[in-house]
């Protein structure tokens, strides 16, 4: 298949997937700041359910830092961020509930070392919730088979290769059967011949209809799975548009010269 | 060294076979002055070696009734005739004779109560460690003290023979088995189908039962009174350092996760607390708890010198370990705090699930290693009058009949101590490799 017919089907697809219209994220006039430093300037974003967007941009941008401030790892200032109808603010319940619906998976992994394969997985279905642990571990298999790792359940992570690290990672975080996926570079801390195993992993994801944001500079997997990328560049969101139009199109200087400098590896 | 391959079993590492005579020429005696170290030091193994033998068994007497007797039997050699007389001194200080039982029953108590957490089998070892260190101190308290009980030491003593007895049997239950006792009680009693809820009220009504029971047989059992003042020996240095060391973790725990506090008042109250009592040395605070501490005491309300002594030492040690815990604390990645908030876990699971259980891996050296200072720390208590084993040893050299007898003792309160301390090393060590699941 050409790419062109491949984009051809992708857009389609994003044309169907747009239909649904029930907004899950809703990000308006959100600022942050480090001390005087201004990460994040003015960010308006909504993400519509089992929407999938790749968002990319030179190092120090605020990429990490934006999808941080979805599950609250970091603290925004200004403006409101929405989560599947819940507000985002200092009430720790509130808190709590979204990190529970939103699975986040990190460029190092950031398994517990001391903990099996399955413990990992197991652990907040069980302790958030309160799933029997019986339960917990058939649904923890479930996933474990569908990330394609089943029989290293027993192992601990540090016997693991770091591609079925980040696929167990996976695993956790779909355990606890989230409504939206962040993923920061997952593939950034690999080895080029692991990377196609956790990108081929996110591809099925992305087929179940999950809605999923993921920070990534893998264009290939931009073209093949998002509806939309989004270009960031000094805490701003500089452009978005379907990969097509982005890769094919791109409208501002700061995004030909990031895709310049991104094609010419 | 040469391993020596041995062909078919690749999958494991190649076991290195050791040929003695080898290992004896590539690490004694591979080049000249390595030959001369080697001779010299088998030469101070030697010497120290025979002059011990010569004294402490060739030249020793074994049997004499004072260290007059010694002497004439044989000037040079060791008198373990004397240290033989007061052995039990240096294990029971002055503990009554007619109830030194009461120790050994206590310690048998303790050991049979612990021994189910090493046994692979039984299931729920924390809670069985939670009830040692609930419960024991209770049971053990009055069996030591002896008098009449309060009716809140009545219930608790019932309470500890409760937890005793249940361990027991279910520690029987699940090596045989591999159950437990409550599965095993809902099952004899045939209500095993019934809902979860009405299982475990079923059970609480069952051990509050055993309670009460427990407490009309123990209404009858009184012991003698013996007075702290007879505490000593062994018997009182592990007391007092026994106390230090169970308290010592929890409250180190406590203290550092409260030095790291977002809460103002919570951090400076526990910096604070920590930064005083690791500056002052323990027998300043040993000499102001048993002297300052009863200035701030209600009119007639008096503590013995015991309970301050012990609760200095515990004090001290928590300090010590909070801020071990907190070196602890630091080395575990940030990454690891943010995969638990991620998942939604609170603050407290995510301390107890998922840094604490590797921060305290991290920490088991520092921790035995301090645990190990404590102990030989409490022999301090010598100063302020308590007759610890240290006590005894210089009270042996006081006896009449012994007068003079300070190398023998000391070489045996020695030895105990290196026994236990060589103990408490060893164990932490084959603990860490058993808990080594990182393979980092
Ligand atoms: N905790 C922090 N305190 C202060 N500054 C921070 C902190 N975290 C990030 N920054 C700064 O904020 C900016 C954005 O960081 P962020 O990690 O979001 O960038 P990024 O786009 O993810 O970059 P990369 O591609 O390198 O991961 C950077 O300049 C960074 O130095
Ligand atoms: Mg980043």
């Amino acid at each position: 298949m050409s790419t062109v017919e491949v984009q051809s089907i992708r857009d389609k697809e994003a044309l169907a997937s747009a239909a649904s219209t029930e907004v899950i994220i809703d990000i308006r006039a959100m600022n942050k700041w480090f001390g005087q430093f201004h990460v994040l300037k003015d960010i308006n974003l909504s993400v519509h359910k089992g929407e999938r967007i790749v968002i990319c941009g030179p190092s120090g941008s605020g990429k990490s830092t934006l999808i941080r401030c979805m599950n609250r790892l970091e603290e925004h200032q200004q403006g409101d961020i929405e989560i599947d109808g819940v507000t985002l603010d200092t009430n720790l319940k509130n808190i709590d509930q979204i990190r529970s619906e939103v699975g986040m998976v990190f460029q190092s992994f950031n398994l517990f070392p001391h903990l099996s394969v399955l413990q990992n997985c197991t652990l907040a279905p069980i302790w958030v919730r309160k799933m029997p642990k019986a339960e917990a571990e058939e649904l923890a298999m479930e996933y474990l088979t569908r990330v394609r790792i089943p029989e290293q359940a027993e192992k601990y992570p540090g016997q693991l290769s770091g591609g079925q690290q980040q696929r167990v990672a996976i695993a956790r975080a779909l355990c606890m059967r989230p409504r939206i996926m962040l993923f920061d570079e997952p593939t950034s801390a690999l080895d080029p011949e692991m990377i196609a195993e956790v990108l081929e992993v996110m591809i099925e994801l992305a087929d179940t209809g999950m809605t999923m944001l993921c920070v990534t500079h893998e264009m290939g997997f931009a073209n093949r799975v998002a509806d939309r990328v989004i270009f960031m560049d000094e805490g701003e969101i500089v452009e978005q548009n379907t990969p097509h139009e982005f890769f094919e199109n791109p409208q501002s200087d700061r995004t030909k010269l990031f895709l310049s400098q991104i094609l010419a590896h | 060294m040469v391993a020596a391959a041995e062909p078919g079993i690749s999958a494991q590492q190649p076991k290195e076979k050791v040929d003695p005579i080898r290992w004896l020429k590539e690490n004694l005696f591979s080049t000249w002055y390595n030959v001369i170290l080697t001779a010299l030091g088998l030469y101070i193994i030697y010497l120290v070696a025979a002059g011990l033998y010569q004294w402490g068994i060739a030249d020793a007497v074994w049997v004499a009734e004072t260290r007059r007797e010694c002497l004439d039997k044989n000037p040079n050699g060791a008198c373990w005739a004397g240290v033989f007389a007061w052995f039990e001194g240096f294990i029971y200080g002055r503990y009554p004779l007619d109830e030194r039982w009461r120790i050994n029953f206590g310690v048998i108590v303790l050991v049979l109560w612990m021994v189910p957490l090493w046994l692979p089998r039984v299931q729920g070892k924390i809670g069985i460690a939670a009830s040692v260190v609930a419960f024991y101190p209770f049971f053990a308290g009055y069996l030591f003290m002896g008098g009449d009980k309060s009716l809140f030491l009545q219930v608790m003593v019932s309470i500890a023979i409760v937890s005793f007895i249940g361990v027991i049997v279910h520690a029987v239950i699940g090596v045989t088995s591999g159950g437990s006792l409550a599965r095993t009680l809902l099952r004899l009693t045939g209500v095993s189908g019934a809902g979860d809820k009405l299982q475990r009220n079923l059970l609480i009504i069952a051990a509050l039962a055993a309670v009460a029971i427990a407490f009309m047989a123990q209404a009858q059992w009184e012991v003698p009174t013996v007075s702290w003042v007879r505490w000593g020996g062994l018997f009182l240095t592990l007391v007092i350092s026994g106390i230090g060391i169970t308290t010592a973790l929890p409250a180190g725990i406590v203290l550092a996760l409260g030095r790291r506090s977002q809460l103002p008042v919570i951090r400076v109250l526990c910096t604070t607390f920590i930064e005083v009592f690791r500056s002052v040395p323990l027998i300043t605070i040993l000499f102001m708890a048993t002297t300052m501490f009863p200035l701030f005491l209600p009119e007639g309300f008096t503590l013995n010198k015991l309970v301050q002594v012990i609760v200095a030492v515990c004090l001290f040690a928590a300090c010590y370990m909070a801020e071990i815990v907190r070196g602890g604390l630091q080395a575990i990645p940030k990454g690891q705090y943010e995969a638990a908030h991620a998942m939604g876990l609170g603050y407290w699971r995510m301390m107890g699930f998922i840094i604490m259980p590797q921060a305290l891996k991290f920490m088991i050296p520092n921790i035995v290693g301090n645990l190990i200072g404590l102990l030989k720390d409490t022999t301090l208590v010598t100063i302020i009058g308590l007759f610890d084993i240290l006590n005894m040893i210089q009270a042996a050299s006081q006896d009449v009949p012994w007068r003079g007898l300070h190398k023998e003792p000391m070489f045996v309160g020695a030895l105990i101590f290196f026994i236990i301390c060589f103990s408490m090393s060893k164990y932490s060590q084959h603990l860490e490799r058993k808990l080594n699941t990182d393979h980092r």
